[in-house]
């Protein structure tokens, strides 16, 4: 399936993105680099003075030379120390806060997204950069980024520490860095294109457990589970010689690696060899740069892998970027007051062109008035109800509040959509009700949870209504779930309400309950009510029955059934005795 | 099985890749210890003597090192890792093996926490497996340092023997509070980010109430919560990095002092001081691997007790030896109790729609378990009967063969819908289409039947779902179908024409197929050729659904 995912920003924006969010915290930027710098400067003289001493001992000078060498490499090493806790310190200051307040964003972005252009890109698009990308990021400000930092100080400044001993010892370390480069252009190409490869099998490892483990019962009433163990086989097979495959190719790039680092140890010490023998530099020097480069092959080697992590991070900065950089919803323009009115004009809606969905709606809402939406499966009652919600804007055709356009409007003060999904927010039971208005008193939120009959439950629970429900938390039945949104809907206290398939899921006797539930929280509210048991239909002011998107029967429950046309056949099947 | 045997399983298993990689990886290791001592000999041996002869020679020595060093990590590492990956696909397939064989497992684990098992518990595994042969290198590279030292000067090779690990204890030292600050980091981290993707997958309904300001706000606490844990956190690091700096420039300033000492008194060679000032630096590494690749072995250790726990967890349904005498078998309910069911007694009969009203939720679920024959035995009394046959004793292919239990929850496939059904041939899956009204969600779709389905399902609506999985459990063909409320999510015109497509498709004239269903549906019911009420545990009201709408009970519990 081709998905229409969420724009990933260019490098440019990414970068100008990134700069924008860490310019606010410039000055602990700046301190942290003049104290890496500090520290990498520290760092490069304890083989400098040891060379020293190897000269002195060459040179049978007095035991002072060890001495003061001694004591230089111990105040390098205290005030190295000291200047590398205060660079990542520093750096975490700039860093962090930038990194929270773009994830900040993201979130307030992707939800202010509309729901059709997330269905376009699929939630697991969102899901991921919210999730994974933004952990990714968080775990590499804290490991990599300053090991980066350091690795690439420690280089900079070992090759420059080769450079003051002698600029001809210096040249020689520097001639093996072509050799670093064509190791890291021969391996850059090749490992990308793996590792994408092994993180989609490594997903699809991951897919076909999870559908595993959560279909067990039903693979197994119907004897096929040999077949989900065979794909779990194959996806986990396929993952594990990838992982193989990416590892060879690794210690192919450590093995560049060691030869790059062979051919500096001989460069340097051939060069001092001839350097020494024709008198233009010491014994210690030689030593010294030998110790140096030596102690380069870790730094260099940190830079080299972390080079594929910096790339993920950087790529996940994009992704990140790219939603942060959406542009905001504009605030509405239009307050509407008093108990208004809902008028939908010649409302049409296509999700795909040329098939409609919905045709020639009319129809008008009175304050206070309850209709209920009757048809079969694709008719589109959830269609004119995401329109009258303001979820969806529809094709053609207009939809007022009080007189105003309802896209213009603060529609969710006066129209609450509670949409099929139910969903419980992971948390306690109060920050779910509570999320309709978050300043609600004890009181109100109790008094919201009463009207839905949730006391009696919620109050049974272990920690009361602070109880944490949702993922992880205290599982929930689905009518439960349905009783929480009919009471945030209380809480929020809107003059309209669009109730979809609202006690759909709640099984035998918990959705009588529910019913009796969905008719308080609506009662002296104007609602539609796309209804899934006739009995709803039968107590609404006025039931509207929908064919193929069109209104083919309106009236009142009793009109109806005496016209006996299609309300009035469903309803003798309902109540067939 | 125990933690200690799985992983001594492991090992066996693997053991020849493992010995391979262990010695190769030792050589590496005695290699690299090598390269600061060779580095001092090539100082002494030719810068000092300045004879080009000397010079090719040690160069020809650095070579060869190198190349041994190379290729004994290369090969040493492949060989390990080859294994642990292998090792790795093993356990995940013992655990989805364990969970979906035939007779099921009683893990009581939610699917997540399996997922972790078979995904990071069995890589914990792998990787400790690995580390062992890691930790005999570094062993060895250890072994070879001190060997270089002692040979050089006693005192000098004590002092950096014993000084070394005495830094690296004090390093440890401040190990407790990082990691106490990562996990802290980790969680806050955890937490926004968790409530960030619950936000993401309940972006309608909080958009229907209009609380993306509020949510935004919840989750802006968490974020800056995590901010300050993280710079807690790397802070810490910055203060062990720097502590780990001054300590080693200390030791290294001692060790300086000592062999520079020695080396003027003419004691050891240039190249030997050399060598230790080279080696003091570099035995740190393996040093401190020992301590990292230890507590890796001890979180290796708990994941190998998770899952031998695992592992050893019971199968969820018995498998006797006995198979019905009958070859048209009913089910017999005898008298079970087990709460809330108390003293259920009922049996099918041949060729009967039975409709079963229950008025409690979780008596409805207790009876499915039951019929699945997962309620265990230690927790009820009375059992059920396939003919002559008590569960327990029932050969499982023998249930399997008779009778499908389609639970409420419809678990779907990734595939596709024809997939999904997996129905015998063509009319066959045309009939089943029919009585499912599966038709038209086939309809909605130009590639029809043939349409694409997600994982879960999770491009289909709650009712399409439901009908799918119906279909499913119509196409198998089972003689004895149960059916836990089918049609919850589905609307009123297409739960008639369900009703009505069940009945034509399982019940024609002169079938003895038999099918269960529960539910409060009206229109379901309708369709039945009895109808039991469940109350209080046990049939209260028997009859047809037109006799039992007199009965105000049954007036209450059927949704009218």
């Amino acid at each position: 399936m081709n998905r229409n995912l969420l724009p990933i920003a260019s490098t440019r924006d990414t970068a100008h993105l990134a700069w924008q969010l860490l310019k606010q915290h410039r000055g602990a930027l700046i301190l942290s680099a003049l104290a890496f710098a500090g520290a990498g400067l520290c760092g490069v003289v304890a083989p400098w003075l040891l060379g020293r001493i190897v000269d002195g001992v060459r040179d049978d000078a007095a035991e002072s030379v060890v001495t003061q060498a001694v004591i230089g490499i111990a105040v390098a090493a205290v005030l190295g120390g000291i200047l590398t806790a205060v660079a990542a310190s520093f750096l975490a200051r700039a860093g962090e806060p930038a990194l929270a307040s773009l994830r900040e964003q993201v979130v307030d972005r992707a939800l202010g997204l509309d729901s059709g252009r997330l269905e376009e890109a699929g939630a697991g698009d969102l899901l991921s950069r919210v999730g994974d990308d933004v952990r990714s990021i968080a775990n590499s400000l804290v490991e990599v980024v300053p090991l980066l930092i350091q690795s690439a100080i420690a280089v900079v400044f070992t090759a420059g520490g080769l450079f003051a001993l002698d600029w001809r010892l210096g040249l020689a370390g520097l001639a093996t860095a072509p050799f670093y480069v064509f190791a890291l252009r021969w391996y850059l190409p090749r490992s990308g294109p793996y590792y994408a490869r092994e993180r989609v099998a490594q997903g699809e490892r991951a897919e076909a457990l999870v559908s595993g483990l959560h279909g067990a019962p039903t693979l197994r009433a119907f004897s096929r589970e040999h077949q989900q163990v065979d794909r779990i086989a194959e996806a986990s097979n396929a993952a594990r010689g990838l992982a193989v495959d990416v590892f060879k190719l690794l210690t192919r790039f450590f093995a560049r690696n060691n030869r790059s680092e062979l051919i500096g140890l001989l460069f340097i010490l051939g060069t001092g060899f001839v350097l020494v023998r024709d008198n233009l530099t010491t014994v210690g020097a030689v030593t010294a740069a030998a110790l140096y480069f030596h102690r380069l092959f870790n730094p260099i080697g940190a830079l080299l892998v972390l080079f594929d992590d910096l790339q993920s991070a950087g790529a996940s900065l994009a992704r990140l970027a790219g939603v942060a950089r959406l542009p905001q919803p504009e605030p509405p323009t239009a307050t509407v007051g008093g108990k208004p009115l809902l008028r939908m004009t010649g409302v049409s809606h296509e999700y795909v062109e040329g098939r409609p969905v919905l045709t020639g709606i009319d129809l008008e809402v009175a304050p206070g008035e309850k209709v209920a939406m009757v048809g079969a499966t694709g008719a589109g009652k959830t269609t004119l109800g995401a329109i009258a919600a303001a979820t969806l804007a529809p094709s053609s055709g207009e939809v007022t509040l009080g007189g105003v356009p309802l896209a213009d409007t603060d529609v969710r003060d006066h129209v609450v959509h509670v949409s099929q999904e139910v969903h419980v927010f992971t948390g306690s039971v109060r920050a779910n009700v509570d999320l309709a208005r978050p300043k609600a008193t004890d009181d109100e939120v109790r008094a919201a949870l009463d009207t839905v009959s949730a006391t009696p439950w919620v109050d049974a629970l272990p920690d009361g209504w602070d109880t944490v429900v949702g993922d992880h938390g205290h599982p929930l039945t689905p009518a439960q779930a349905q009783q929480l949104a009919l009471a945030r809907v209380v809480l929020s206290d809107p003059e309209v309400v669009v109730l979809d398939e609202a006690t759909a899921e709640a099984g035998s006797a918990g959705a009588r309950s529910l019913e009796e539930a969905a008719t308080a929280a609506i009662a002296g509210r104007s609602a539609i009510l796309i209804a899934h048991r006739l009995t709803q239909a039968a107590r609404a002011d006025r039931v509207i029955v929908l064919e193929h998107g069109k209104m083919v029967e309106v009236g009142t429950h009793d009109e109806l059934i005496a016209s006996g046309g299609r309300y009035a056949a469903l309803w003798e099947a309902w109540s067939a005795e | 099985m125990t933690a200690r045997a799985l992983i001594r399983r492991s090992l066996s298993r693997h053991r020849r890749p493992l010995t391979g990689s262990a010695l190769l990886l030792v050589l590496w290791q005695a290699c690299e210890a090598s390269v600061p001592v060779l580095i001092g000999l090539v100082i002494d041996g030719a810068v000092v003597t300045g004879e080009w002869r000397d010079l090719a020679v040690w160069a020809v020595a650095l070579t060869a090192l190198f190349c041994c060093l190379s290729y004994a990590y290369r090969f040493g590492a492949r060989l390990g890792v080859g294994a642990a990956q292998l090792e790795m696909h093993q356990l995940r397939m013992e655990i989805s093996e364990h969970v979906l064989a035939p007779r099921g497992a009683r893990t009581r684990l939610l699917p997540g926490e399996i997922l972790s098992l078979a995904t990071s518990d069995a890589e914990q595994v792998a990787v400790g497996m690995r580390m062992l042969t890691h930790l005999l290198a570094c062993m060895a590279s250890i072994g070879v340092g001190a060997w270089a030292l002692l040979r050089i000067d006693a005192g000098l090779g004590l002092v950096v023997l014993v000084g070394t690990p005495v830094v690296l204890g004090l390093i440890q030292l401040a190990t407790p509070r990082i990691s106490r600050h990562t996990a802290e980091q980790q969680e806050t981290i955890g937490r926004a980010t968790g409530m960030a993707t619950d936000l993401v997958r309940g972006l309608r309904p909080l958009k229907g109430i209009g609380a993306e300001r509020t949510a935004a706000a919840r989750y802006r606490s968490l974020s800056e919560a995590a901010r300050d844990a993280s710079i807690r956190t790397t802070s810490s690091y910055g203060r062990l990095s720097g502590l780990s700096t001054t300590l080693t420039g200390l030791f290294l300033a001692l060790v300086a002092l000592v062999a520079g000492r020695l080396a003027l008194d003419g004691e050891i060679t240039i190249g030997e001081l050399i060598a230790v000032v080279g080696l003091a630096q570099f035995l740190a590494e393996p040093m401190g691997s020992i301590g990292e690749i230890s507590a890796r072995l001890a979180s290796s250790f708990a994941s190998a007790g998770r899952i031998a726990t695992f592992l050893g967890t019971p199968p969820l349904v018995l498998d006797g030896s006995r198979t019905p005498a009958d070859d048209q078998p009913q089910l017999h309910v005898d008298g079970v109790n087990a709460a809330p069911l108390d003293g259920l007694s009922l049996q099918t009969r041949a060729g009967e729609l039975l409709g079963v009203v229950v008025t409690d939720p979780a008596a409805a679920d207790t009876l499915v378990a039951l019929l699945r024959g997962e309620l265990e035995r230690d927790k009820r009394t009375g059992g059920v009967r396939l003919g002559d046959v008590e569960y327990d004793d029932l050969k499982l292919d023998a249930l399997r063969r008779h009778v499908i239990v389609n639970r409420h929850h419809a678990d779907i496939f990734e595939g596709t819908l024809r997939s999904n059904i997996a129905a015998a041939d063509e009319p066959h899956l045309t009939a089943v289409l029919d009585a499912s009204a599966v038709d038209d969600v086939v309809a909605l779709h130009e590639d029809g039947v043939d349409h694409a389905t997600a994982a879960d399902g999770s491009t289909l609506s709650g009712g399409q779902r439901q009908r799918l999985a119906l279909a499913r459990a119509l196409a198998a063909e089972p003689r004895i179908l149960v059916l836990h409320e089918p049609t919850t999510a589905v609307d009123a015109v297409t739960e008639q024409r369900i009703a009505e497509g069940i009945r034509r498709l399982r019940h024609g004239p002169g079938s003895d197929r038999v099918t269960v269903i529960l539910t409060s549906s009206p229109a379901l019911l309708a369709q039945a050729d009895r109808v039991l009420l469940l109350t209080d545990g046990r049939v209260s009201a028997e009859g047809s659904h037109h006799d039992l709408s007199a009965d105000p009970a049954y007036q209450a519990a059927v949704l009218r």
